[in-house]
């Protein structure tokens, strides 16, 4: 009869323990395993207690880095827009296109940038953002800053879902994009009116990043060594820093291929 | 061999007694059932700096009836950045209690000067002597 109430009691004790286990996985801390004598399932039950103390210490630590992280990408993303607006306000006494161009070419390009910390920061990871999502947003703000009256420009997205990239991957990308949606707006639609398509797919161990419009396309003889402007080098420059391969067709349009591989 | 008996004149606070071995190793043993708080440790250690004079020492701490110790206490007996007085210390551990706290304290807070844990008294003090 003692035995078997001896048993009961081990196996009230060792379901204590796990019960408190359990909750540790949930990373709740609030419970501890309770002991009275200095048997072994004592001692596992302190272990299981201190192991307890320094699981929280760590939870907390890992919160607060978190914490840090988010609130580093949200300045970046600040300092970023203040950069922008304080270009924006040198050119209320610019009067010349041309550098008023200049000035709109660098808004964009930074705002592509800020646009991946504000990302980042609400993003639930913190290192990972969806892309799609990006280029959506990144696509609509150039469309704003390009946007004439009765402009008829639209955007075709075929994105692969659930593509996720960190910083390393998202800062060239971003401006890659803004490049060549700012080229296309620029200088491929006489009339206004267009479409412009964004693909992302992922094949195997490579994406492939297409962008293309249906306009008037870029001159034949054109050559991007000497002709390109600081856009179109960007494009290349930064393709080259994701490993990739360039490939601009002109034919209906232009339309620019970026294969990248994973890192 | 039994040194670990704390003589009239030790120094006693609320969890420990801690005093200078004839042999030049200094002591501090746990009282009963012993749960250590942060607050004890910083006692303890106030009390076995108080055995310094002029050179460190190796410190024999007999933890056979420790119940429990909390993170903090653990984390300050560590001495991890913490001016200390020892230059070495044993831990004597026994029962299934004693030993997991041992372990736990040795395992995750990597103790700056030599550390180690033992069962036997004897033994313990021996390897101590090295640090006289």
């Amino acid at each position: 009869m003692a035995s078997i109430k001896k048993n009961n009691d081990s196996d009230d004790r060792v379901s204590e323990i796990l019960d408190v286990i359990m909750s540790y996985a949930r990373l709740d801390f609030s419970k501890k395993t309770s002991f009275k004598g200095d048997d072994a399932l004592d001692a596992i039950g302190a272990g299981v207690n201190m192991l307890g103390e320094e699981l929280e210490t760590s939870t907390i630590s890992l919160k607060e880095k978190e914490q840090l992280l988010k609130e580093i990408h949200h300045r970046v993303k600040n300092n970023l827009q203040i950069v922008s607006s304080l270009l924006s306000l040198q050119t209320d006494n610019i009067f010349d296109k041309k550098y008023l161009e200049l000035i709109a070419e660098s808004r964009n390009r930074i705002n592509s940038m800020a646009l991946v910390h504000e990302m980042l920061y609400s993003s639930k990871d913190l290192s990972k953002i969806e892309i799609g999502e990006y280029i959506d947003r990144l696509c609509r703000s150039v469309h704003q800053s390009f946007s004439k009256p009765k402009s008829n420009i639209k955007f075709k997205f075929n994105v692969e879902k659930e593509l996720f990239f960190d910083i390393d991957y998202m800062i060239p990308i971003g401006l890659i994009l803004n490049e060549i949606v700012s080229n296309s707006f620029k200088y491929a639609f006489s009339v206004n009116k267009g479409q412009i398509t964004v693909e992302l797919s992922r094949s195997g161990k490579d994406y492939k990043l297409i962008v293309k419009d249906d306009g008037v396309g870029l001159p034949k003889e054109f050559d991007v060594e000497k002709d390109g402007n600081l856009g179109i080098q960007l494009i290349h420059m930064l393709s080259e820093q994701l490993d990739g391969k360039v490939n601009v067709t002109i034919k209906n349009g232009t339309s620019y291929q970026i294969i990248f591989p994973e890192k | 061999m039994d040194t670990l008996t704390p003589p009239k004149d030790a120094i006693e606070v609320s969890k420990y007694w801690t005093w200078m071995g004839n042999d030049g190793i200094g002591r501090t043993k746990t009282k009963p059932a012993c749960e250590v708080k942060v607050s004890d440790a910083i006692e303890n250690s106030a009390a076995v700096t108080a055995l310094f004079t002029g050179k460190k020492f190796p410190l024999l701490i007999d933890s056979r009836n420790i119940k429990s110790m909390e993170r903090e206490a653990r984390k300050h007996f560590s001495t991890n950045g913490r001016e200390t007085k020892i230059n070495s210390f044993a831990v004597l551990v026994k029962s299934p209690l004693s030993r997991v706290i041992g372990n736990f304290f040795m395992g995750l807070n990597k103790p700056p000067v030599p550390a180690r844990l033992f069962d036997n008294e004897a033994d313990a003090i021996e390897w101590l002597k090295q640090y006289l």
